[in-house]
């Protein structure tokens, strides 16, 4: 007894600790799980924020008269005639219609900037399909650009509009606007604007610091040469910064500043100058009629905060649409081309229906030749089988073949299918061969495991009244197994619903303006596939994209849990424990 | 392609017939007592419907395959022998043509010259002595060659023009010069000019251009075609019909009917299952064969496509700088997969490890329930999508926090961001082979280790671990060589410089990025470049395969302790 004391002691003076340990242990793993699930909601609920923008769209609705001379150069109403028409100029001039004081050349370009001329393309098909709209109005709805939209959205701009009530003269001559006000009331901005400039002049004063002390530090006489450059054009900047805001210097405002814009009714003016302390300026008009002075007590300030140079829709393009937007032409609404668009280069026009009847297509293909293959040979290697070393090799290859990276499957299908065999690039029917493949060690690793489940009483009992082998699989233990393999299956083929890299290898990555055919003939049409569609738009420039992916990663992982919900069915309905 | 698919439903249908047939007949062989057949009735319905339809199918599907082809080939030969008078006078034009005979004369001296210059370029390599300026004349020679072997084309043409007007202008004269035409195309020429005749003809496509020439080919093509659609589908209906007769005439009361079917049967699921051996022999002898040929192109120097330090496969496109500027050294691209892999393993092994520990060993069934399915949904979204994450939320993310961490220099495509989602892609993998593992140490163990006064933890860490280690080992391996082989996220967000460095906050680029960047770029297959994505190819199959190999080793040898 005397012994155990002190081990006793011992023991117990460690307990403590030992305990501290276990629940450290159990709170790493915790924190795994958690950690996990974190990325997990972190990724889809990043997926679904960036997406909410491209479910809704701006469109833009215009009284368009179809005049005969534009629409039917021929006259003859002839469906030829109707298709060289210039539909874009009946467009352009509803446009016009709508700002008739615009005129300069470079004005109605940015005019009609706010939409891409493809829309006109829809126009002729309406007029084709109903030739009777010749000569007459129509309302014509189409989305408006995508930079127009964002805007709208507040995505790329921020500004403000301020309401003033103070007495201002404006004179307008040509392209110049004079602005004179009883008191400076522009000063304040004046003053804001000047500071931001001057915070700007002492960042970039701060960096030709940085830059000249490194340049001291580095032995490379290349890389001091790189940094002395940067500082000079650093201090450059800080010296026309401070020479623009001497005191009692003219207030210049620049496209790397913000943009004041002056409204009085349609009168729009953006402010080039402030002078006098904040009461008189110069300004380039936006929006006037040609000669134009009077004076307005009830007029508003329109601050655009994003400067001219960092955004890609220009001063006069905003005042247009929001004008628009003010004469109810203009409203926000569901963005069904998304769904029944194939791929544009236009963001307001792409939409995944090409992608989505490609995909369809291509998994009918995968569906019709791994399901069927797979299960045969899993079949065949778990009932007929003998045991000899062809049949391990067959075992072991598929096993490896189920771990060979997809981009390898990819490039045999580009070697063997494309170059050897002469199949047509590009399409569903070669995609649906190269994921099928890609698939099939799956398909068959589920289906023998489905078919080991399968207890050996069964095939003993056919076997025992009478049953040829076959006869026992086919009519006995096939149905037992049937909704594992199936199961299996769905999850093989819900990976190649998702897979990418393989398709990028056989030119599925081509932009295909035109949905496939969705029929026989749709097989052997050139098409992309969802998984695809989301890579092509991803790398795509326009920021307006950006949205457009998430959208499209949406409805593929709504195909994929619809995928992967059938599998969760048919194993609940179907699933048999022995 | 409607003939055909007429005729694939009529055959269907055929089908169908013989099985009715075969057993109708099999009840009249037994005179009304099926009980004497030797099979089922159904048996000799299905073996007659076989015979029926499978060798039918089996000819369509080989004339859809071969027609094409076979259409152009014929087509073509008849223009060509259309063509023989245009094709001699151009023969004698050329061998009388004093300018071509000039610059052959020159190219032969050329060739002659740069055979010097490469030979002693080979004995300064040897010798140590200095290459540059053997290098530099033997590319001058080389576009000197260029310019010749383009002025001979000139003149070729120059002939081929003359020579193809004196042709008549007429349908004959059309189809002499589609066949002159064809005749002195390359492969690649030729192949556009079949493509652009069967748009013209039979309105597969759009033709890329339009001519006399063109529209003859195609309608030479034309009563070839419809012969051979026509004899097929007649060949076909005749097989079919054939083999319905011939069987039925077999069917007697002791034919065999359920052995020959179920032989059949096997034989068929055993084809099924060599499709996978036929795959792996695709795959390899595919990379091998194309490798190969990329080697030659850069003169079996293989030691510096493994070893090289330099990856701008862009240069390489020039033909005589091939090899010797040690463009296709593919150590960057080794090393920044293995930094990429690093920053993924660290993520995923430790979260994935602890994961599984905690499912398999502390969470009640309830938890497990729900936390698993989440884990799985993590492993089910597709790679483009992680690959979309890692641009746009987690590399900005990344680069910011460097920045404010004083890391001027980051940039959105880092190793760092694509690692890190990839080994989020990866954890439900690790975790999931690792519970496996756990879960297959025997009970016996862990009821051991608590006798012994263990608390759950050390029972993990001093007894199921060790036990488990070698499965897990396992695990990681085959979560490597998926990491090594993943291709969307790198693409996406690890950039495509070949820089050679061991900071995860720069851009590196992976094997499979550059596959990608060569296989989608738009020059031709036949070039070095595009041929080097398959010996990189080649690499990254064997290293999977290799990991592959290993790790299923380690979990057998594991799996047999215990079972």
């Amino acid at each position: 007894m005397s012994k155990l004391a002190p081990i006793r002691d011992a023991v117990m003076e460690r307990l403590p600790q030992r305990h501290r340990a276990e629940q450290r242990f159990q709170a790493y793993g915790l924190t795994a799980i958690t950690l996990a699930v974190l990325f997990l909601t972190l990724l889809v609920g990043s997926i679904l924020t960036q997406s909410l923008a491209a479910f809704t769209a701006h469109r833009l609705t215009l009284p368009v008269t179809l005049e005969r001379e534009l629409v039917d150069p021929r006259g003859d109403g002839s469906e030829a005639s109707l298709r060289r028409g210039s539909y874009n100029a009946a467009l352009q001039a509803a446009l016009r219609d709508q700002f008739p004081t615009v005129h300069g050349v470079g004005e109605l370009r940015e005019l009609f900037g706010i939409y891409s001329a493809i829309n006109a393309s829809r126009l002729l098909t309406d007029v084709v399909n109903n030739p009777d709209l010749v000569g007459q109005s129509v309302d014509f709805e189409f989305p408006i650009s995508d930079d127009a939209d964002r805007y709208l959205k507040g995505a790329s701009v921020s500004e403000r509009q301020i309401d003033m009530n103070a007495s201002l003269s404006i004179e307008i001559a040509g392209n110049v606007a004079r602005l004179e006000a009883q008191e400076a009331v522009l000063a304040p901005f004046a003053d804001r604007l000047r500071q931001v400039m001057a915070d700007r002049a002492n960042r970039y004063a701060a960096a030709a610091e940085a830059a000249l002390a490194s340049a001291r530090q580095t032995i490379d006489p290349d890389e001091r040469e790189i940094l002395e450059a940067e500082a000079q054009r650093a201090q450059m900047r800080v010296q026309q910064l401070n020479e623009r805001l001497r005191p009692g210097a003219d207030f210049l405002l620049g496209p790397r500043e913000p943009s004041l814009l002056v409204r009085a009714g349609d009168t729009i003016v953006r402010l080039t100058s402030i002078t006098s302390g904040g009461r008189e300026a110069t300004g380039e008009v936006l929006l006037a009629d040609q000669a134009w002075s009077g004076s307005v007590t009830r007029w508003s300030f329109w601050e655009i905060e994003t400067p001219a140079a960092t955004r890609l829709i220009t001063d006069r393009q905003m005042v247009f649409v929001r004008l628009l937007e003010e004469r109810g032409l203009v409203r926000n609404a569901f963005n069904a081309l998304l769904f029944t668009n194939a791929d544009s280069r236009e963001p307001e026009l792409a939409g995944v229906r090409g992608a989505l009847i490609g995909t369809i297509l291509t998994m009918v293909i995968t569906i019709f030749l791994a399901v069927p293959v797979g299960v045969g040979a899993a079949i065949y290697l778990e009932e007929f089988a003998p045991r000899n070393r062809l049949t391990r090799l067959i075992e072991v290859n598929i096993n490896n073949l189920a771990a060979v990276p997809s981009i390898v499957f990819g490039l045999l299908g580009l070697a063997v299918f494309i170059n050897a065999f002469g199949l047509p690039r590009s399409t569903p029917l070669l995609g649906g061969m190269v994921l099928a493949l890609m698939t099939l060690p799956t398909v068959i690793i589920s289906s023998r495991a489905a078919l080991k489940a399968v207890p050996p009483s069964i095939r003993e009992a056919a076997l025992g009244v009478g049953a040829s082998r076959t006869q026992a699989v086919f009519h006995h233990v096939l149905p037992l197994a049937m909704p594992g393999m199936l199961t299996g299956s769905i999850i093989g083929l819900a990976q190649a619903l998702g897979e990418t890299a393989p398709l990028l290898m056989i030119g599925m990555v081509a932009f295909v303006a035109d949905a496939p055919n969705f029929g026989f003939t749709g097989f052997t049409d050139p098409s992309t596939v969802m998984p695809v569609q989301i890579f092509i738009w991803s790398t795509s420039a326009e920021r307006a994209f950006e949205a457009r992916t998430a959208a499209a990663i949406l409805v593929l992982l709504v195909l994929m849990v619809l995928f992967n919900a059938v599998a969760i069915y048919l194993r609940r309905k179907y699933e048999r424990r022995w | 392609m409607q003939i055909s698919v007429y005729v694939a439903l009529a055959l269907l249908v055929l089908t169908a017939i013989g099985y009715l047939v075969g057993r109708r007949q099999a009840f009249v062989a037994a005179a009304g007592r099926p009980s004497e057949l030797h099979s089922l009735p159904s048996y000799y319905g299905y073996y007659l419907a076989l015979w029926t339809g499978v060798p039918a199918l089996i000819l369509l599907a080989l004339y859809g395959l071969t027609g094409t082809s076979l259409v152009n080939t014929l087509a073509m030969g008849e223009l060509e022998r259309e063509a023989a008078p245009l094709i001699r006078a151009y023969d004698t034009q050329l061998a009388q043509d004093p300018d071509l005979s000039r610059l052959n004369d020159a190219i032969a001296q050329l060739e002659a010259d740069a055979q010097v210059a490469r030979s002693e370029l080979d004995k300064a390599r040897r010798d140590g002595g200095e290459v540059a300026a053997y290098q530099r004349s033997l590319g001058d020679l080389t576009v000197e060659l260029n310019r010749l072997q383009g002025e001979i084309s000139q003149v070729q043409d120059r002939i081929a023009a003359s020579i193809a007007v004196r042709a008549p202008d007429n349908l004959a004269g059309d189809r002499a010069r589609a066949g002159f035409e064809y005749w002195r195309a390359t492969p690649d020429r030729r192949d556009l000019f079949l493509t652009d005749a069967r748009a013209l003809a039979f309105g597969e496509g759009f033709a890329s251009r339009n001519s006399s020439a063109l529209i003859a080919a195609g309608d030479a093509m034309r009563p070839w075609d419809e012969m051979f659609r026509w004899s097929s589908a007649g060949l076909a209906m005749a097989m079919a019909l054939g083999g319905l007769t011939w069987m039925r005439r077999q069917i007697t009361v002791t034919f065999r009917a359920r052995n020959r079917l179920e032989g059949v049967v096997s034989f068929a699921l055993f084809a099924m299952s060599g499709i996978a051996i036929l795959t792996t022999l695709g795959i390899v002898l595919s990379l091998l064969f194309e490798s190969i040929r990329f080697f030659a192109a850069i003169d079996w120097r293989i030691h510096e496509f493994l070893f090289g330090l330099q990856w701008s496969p862009q240069i390489a496109i020039r033909a005589d700088q091939v090899g010797q500027t040690g463009a296709f050294g593919a150590v960057p691209l080794f090393a920044g997969t293995a930094l990429i892999t690093l920053v993924a393993m660290c993520v995923a092994v430790p979260v994935g490890l602890f994961a599984a520990i905690y499912l398999s060993e502390y969470a009640s069934s309830r938890f497990r329930a729900i936390a698993k399915p989440v884990l799985e949904i993590l492993a089910g979204v597709p790679t483009v999508v992680y690959g979309f994450f890692a641009l746009l939320t987690v590399g900005p993310f990344i680069r910011d926090a460097a920045v404010l961490l004083g890391y001027e220099d980051a940039v959105t495509q880092s190793a760092l961001s694509a690692g890190l989602v990839m080994g989020i892609m990866i954890i439900p993998f690790v975790s999931s082979l690792s519970d496996d593992v756990i879960n297959a140490v025997p009970q016996s163990l862990r009821d051991g280790a608590y006798a012994m006064g263990a608390t759950k933890s050390e029972a993990v860490r001093h007894v199921v671990l060790p036990a488990a280690l070698p499965g897990i080992v396992g695990a990681i391996l085959l979560a490597v060589s998926r990491a090594i082989g993943e291709t969307m996220i790198v693409v996406m967000a690890a950039g495509q410089g070949a820089n050679l460095t061991a900071n995860p906050l720069e851009s590196v680029t992976t094997i499979t990025v550059q596959i990608v960047m060569l296989i989608t770029g738009d020059q031709e297959f036949e070039s070095a470049k595009t041929l080097s994505a398959f010996a990189l190819a080649l690499v990254l199959f064997a290293l999977t395969l290799f990991l592959n190999i290993a790790a299923l080793r380690v979990v057998e040898r594991f799996r047999e302790r215990y079972e």
